[in-house]
């Protein structure tokens, strides 16, 4: 009752946090349609005289946005279905088939939650090297994957616990090997878990820096975190190429996030969190 | 008859499809500036001449991610896509970096073999030969010359001019705080670019043969003779001639200031007129002198190696490579370089009766006609560079005297061989 | 044969990629008191395990746990660079971290960053789920809009906040200089005092986000009839916070501090991008120090030590939260 009465109070004293929080957005896209001119002025309440869509031409044909996106895409999609292929079976298995050394197995996989990627980074790199991986998106790709093994493996795995152990029973009297199990009876009931799997991997995938930093060094296969920071510091003193390419590589997933606004929440907080 | 048209026409097919066979590329990194029209302009005009030249040859350039200050070279040369020839900032400190991780072939033998040597300065190949023990690694393309540009305008309007000693320096930095301002712009973040002003202050307080003899290490940096360049920095900073803020700006950032005309002075090379042609800044209206200094003959502006070109050791096309190199080193590229408005430094070599066409390349080259001084950043060893830089970094954001910033550079000095 | 409807319940590892470190301490008490090793079935199906998790356990071993090893060797061996070749120093690189005074920088400056983060990301976060979780026409707005920043790379938020603390065309000082706050505008990437602190804000502005759904979804879980329960007892807003509504959240809060400290210590793109660890050190972070001497000085045998030791960092902190949430759930 009294719940309601304090709703729009709250959305008021929220409004100027709101603001506070999206006001870098706001200037960046203020900015981006202003003239090289416009931006050396520095008034952060003036609006551009002209709209100056051309920057975003610009940035778009000299900053190679097209690859960029391109690149990340294969990246995204590489690294969900090598995910999705490498952990749902192997957190089966260590949920639902009991052998020796099983939780030793698991204690190892949990090592990698630990460790950063920037402490292996030295030999990362030289296995990459040696396996003629460097400065391709296959590599990066299997890199990003070993590196979200760990998670995607005890998702998968807490998911599987919960699920009744009749289940394998019955289909194991139906004759059902364990991998007809996983695919047939598991896997269309773990969407939740899938669709954590999938959101978690791809943002962190597509936001990824440091992993394309050190392993993508020509401009053809750069992604776009690392194509952006490359062509703001090459353009620096195009400001007004900088702002654009900056609007233009956040653009995709804001507006993907906008339409699939639940899922992405829903697979972020999936589940309890009680213990 | 019959058989010898056909011989004639089987070695010709076979020789018609050896040629193409030979189609070969040539990944060259750089020029640095290849982003501006107009030097994209010159080197696909270079390009094409040596293309016709050497029919099958394609040129693709690469354009640089960076230099060897920060990795990007380093990175580049590691990766299996990386360049065949390289023209990056050089100069003993950032060549040794890559020398030592063996990432780039010695050239000392196509010195000779090529005659490059008698196509530089002598001096230029003195000095080369004596960094490494006699083994060359680079092959110079352009020397820098660093001086303070200003705006003709803002000068002329306001009645300044660029004085002779020190003291009417400072009082002309005072003169220009207060009518709000910037006297000097700086860039600190971009290493560079922070050496060039602190290598002009060193040479204006303690003269070119002083700053020599710390590079060949027969004085300590921290000798009140070599710290007085350091002092002055501080001292300025400190008198607010050049803000603390600074130290957050990289070139880009401060040459901003000084394209608005926020600034008044900027400490740059040459090269500087590239970038002020992507900002629109009229060329006509810069004007360039060397740094004031109180010792007779050290008012010049300091320099050396600017860019060379390095061959990795990996490079898929060493032969090409040096064919390259010959042929920026002729006369002709030489000379089509120099009278190019995109010109942008000096050559290693002599060239006569060329004229560059941009009025404050004039004023640069005369400066640099009677000699320049040195730029330590391209004459510093390899593991004190680090260090150079990071001091000038902390003197301008207040953090560390002139005294002690000498004392760490010295520190590392001693212990580099 | 019943199947269930939301097939128990998802141990809720909530976060971008490997980050749950606080919460397999929870995992660790669960299974204890449930017992894994009671689950699944117990033929010996040895075999088909190893095929099923062969592909991850390839993955792992070749780009995980292979480097990790090496890492440990590297530390032992000096080395130049990639094309040179490693001699066995003993335990030179790990005197010569400990004499450099940039590596107890560095390490302070973690230290101080993982506080920043926590408290300026997490607390935020906090602020802002108590708030939001009271609307309900515009909760789906408001979560959206605040959600926005943590979409963005933090490589990118880099560019973006480098160029709003620009001194002089920046957002930042020019906007409060036009309201008239011109006294307060600061050298925010060239103050030593300020640098680590002003690209903290930028990390944290991308990184609240997360923990903000965190504390709304846990903020739901609480029991409402304790609520209830304290207006019964007379409670006002405030007291009905501290009292309910905090202690409600201490798992969910521990969950997030641990979180945050684990993202904190990956803390590497905004300062790398912002400021390189500059000015004069004033902002290197171990891992930034790391890049620097593996790939720009090319020291692997000084780097491979830093790197050892941010491990143990990270190992040392789930170890301390994996403790002190097994002490809670008690």
């Amino acid at each position: 009752m009294s719940v309601r009465n304090r709703e729009w109070p709250v959305a008021l004293a929220l409004t100027p946090a709101l603001i506070l929080i999206l006001a870098p957005f706001l200037w960046l896209v203020v900015s981006s349609f202003k003239t090289e001119a416009e931006i050396g002025r520095a008034d952060p309440f003036t609006w551009p005289a002209d709209l100056m869509w051309r920057n975003y031409l610009d940035a778009w044909q000299i900053g190679g946005f097209a690859d960029l996106v391109g690149n990340s895409l294969i990246n995204l999609v590489g690294v969900v279905v090598l995910s999705l292929v490498t952990c749902a079976p192997a957190g089966y298995a260590l949920a639902k088939i009991r052998f020796p050394g099983r939780e030793w197995l698991f204690y190892a996989f949990i090592l990698g939650l630990t460790v950063p990627v920037q402490a292996i980074v030295i030999p990362l790199y030289q296995v990459l090297f040696g396996l003629n991986l460097v400065n391709t998106l296959a590599g990066i790709v299997l890199v990003q994957v070993s590196n979200g093994i760990p998670f995607g493996i005890f998702l998968m795995r807490s998911f599987f616990i919960g699920v009744p152990d009749d289940l394998i029973e019955a289909a194991k009297i139906d004759g059902a090997s364990h991998f007809q199990i996983l695919t047939k009876v598991f896997l269309p009931i773990s969407t939740p878990a899938v669709q954590a799997l999938v959101i978690i991997s791809a943002l962190s995938t597509w936001n990824d820096f440091f992993l394309p930093l050190i392993v993508l060094i020509s401009p053809e296969v750069q992604t776009l975190p690392l194509g952006l920071v490359r062509f703001a510091s090459t353009y620096a003193s195009d400001y007004r190429l900088v702002f654009s390419g900056t609007v233009i590589s956040f653009l995709p997933i804001i507006l993907l996030y906008i339409l699939m606004q639940r899922r992405f929440t829903e697979g972020l907080t999936q589940g309890a969190i009680k213990g | 008859m019959l058989k010898f048209l056909a011989r004639t026409t089987a070695l010709a097919a076979m020789i018609a499809v050896t040629l193409p066979a030979h189609a070969e590329t040539l990944k060259m990194w750089g020029p640095e500036q290849i982003t501006e029209p107009l030097v994209a302009q010159l080197w696909n005009g270079i390009k094409a001449d040596f293309e016709k030249a050497n029919p099958g040859v394609t040129i693709e350039f690469m354009p640089p991610t960076g230099t060897i200050s920060n990795g990007a070279v380093q990175a580049a040369i590691q990766s299996d896509a990386g360049p065949d020839v390289i023209l990056t900032n050089s100069g003993i400190g950032r060549i040794s970096v890559v020398k030592n991780a063996k990432q780039v072939m010695p050239l000392t033998e196509q010195y000779e073999k090529r005659g490059w040597k008698d196509q530089i300065y002598p001096w230029l190949y003195t000095e080369l030969k004596s960094q490494f023990g006699g083994e060359i690694y680079e092959v110079p393309d352009g020397l820098d010359a660093l001086g303070i540009w200003y705006h003709k305008d803002v000068f002329d309007q306001a009645g300044w001019k660029i004085p002779a000693t020190w003291a009417e320096f400072e009082a002309l930095m005072k003169s220009i705080e207060a009518t709000g301002l910037q006297p000097i712009a700086i860039g600190p973040r971009t290493t560079g670019s922070a050496g060039h002003l602190f290598g002009n202050l060193l040479q204006s307080a303690s003269g070119k043969e002083v700053i020599g003899k710390a590079l060949r290490r027969e004085i300590a940096w921290d000798d009140p003779s070599v710290a007085a360049g350091a002092v002055r920095l501080q001292k300025l900073v400190e008198a607010g001639d050049i803000k603390k803020e600074m130290a957050g700006l990289d070139l880009d950032g401060a040459s901003r200031l000084w394209f608005n005309k926020r600034a008044a002075m900027f400490v740059a090379g040459p090269w500087f007129t590239a970038n002020a042609r992507k900002a629109g800044y009229d060329l006509t209206n810069a004007g360039y002198a060397p740094m004031p200094s109180d010792i007779k003959g050290a008012a010049i502006p300091t320099g050396g190696v600017g860019w060379s070109w390095l061959v990795p050791v990996n490079s898929k096309q060493p032969e090409l490579a040096m064919k390259w190199i010959d042929f920026t080193l002729s006369d002709a590229v030489m000379k089509k370089r120099a009278q190019d408005p995109a010109s942008t430094m000096i050559y290693p070599r002599e060239i006569p009766g060329v004229e560059p066409p941009t009025p404050v390349l004039k004023e640069i080259f005369a400066a640099a006609a009677g000699g320049v001084g040195y730029n330590p950043s391209v004459y510093l060893p390899g593991p004190v560079l680090d260090t150079y830089f990071q001091v000038i970094q902390g003197l301008i954001s207040g953090q560390i005297g002139g005294e002690d910033g000498m004392k760490q550079i010295q520190a590392k000095m001693a212990e580099a061989k | 044969m019943v199947i269930p409807e939301t097939p128990g319940k998802v141990v809720a590892p909530l976060s971008t990629a490997p980050a749950v470190a606080g919460h397999t301490g929870g995992t660790f008490a669960r299974m204890s008191k449930r017992g894994v090793a009671g689950s699944g079935s117990s033929d010996g199906d040895a075999g088909t395990a190893f095929w099923l998790m062969a592909p991850a356990l390839a993955l792992y071993a070749v780009f995980t746990l292979l480097p990790i090893a090496a890492t440990f060797w590297l530390s032992f061996n000096g080395s130049a660079g990639f094309n040179t070749s490693a001699s066995f120093v003993g335990f030179d690189n790990y005197a010569k971290a400990a004499q450099d005074p940039i590596v107890w920088k560095g390490l302070a400056h973690t230290f101080l960053w993982l506080a920043y983060h926590v408290v300026m990301a997490g607390g935020l976060g906090l602020l802002l789920a108590l708030a939001v979780s009271r609307l309900r026409i515009t909760q789906v707005f408001f979560r959206a809009a605040f959600f926005l920043p943590h979409l963005v790379s933090l490589a990118v938020v880099g560019v973006i906040w480098a160029n709003i603390y620009d001194p002089f065309f920046g957002l930042m000082n020019t906007a409060l200089t036009r309201i008239g706050l011109g006294a307060f505008t600061q050298g925010w990437l060239s103050d030593p005092a300020l640098v680590l602190f002003s690209v903290n804000i930028a990390s944290s502005w991308q990184g609240f986000g997360l923990y903000m759904l965190l504390f709304i979804a846990g903020l739901q879980n609480i029991d409402h009839s304790l609520y209830d329960a304290a207006e019964v007892d007379g409670a006002n807003a405030f007291q009905k916070l501290i009292y309910v509504t905090l202690p409600g959240l201490r798992e969910v809060t521990t969950f997030v501090v641990s979180l945050a400290m684990i993202n904190g210590l990956k803390g590497f793109a905004t300062v790398f991008v912002m400021t390189n660890g500059g000015p004069f050190y004033q902002s290197e972070l171990i891992t930034t120090y790391i890049y620097r001497l593996a790939f720009q000085s090319q020291d692997h045998g000084l780097a491979a030590v830093l790197c050892i030791l941010l491990s143990l960092l990270a190992i040392a902190i789930t170890i301390v939260f994996n403790r002190w949430r097994a002490r809670l759930s008690q």
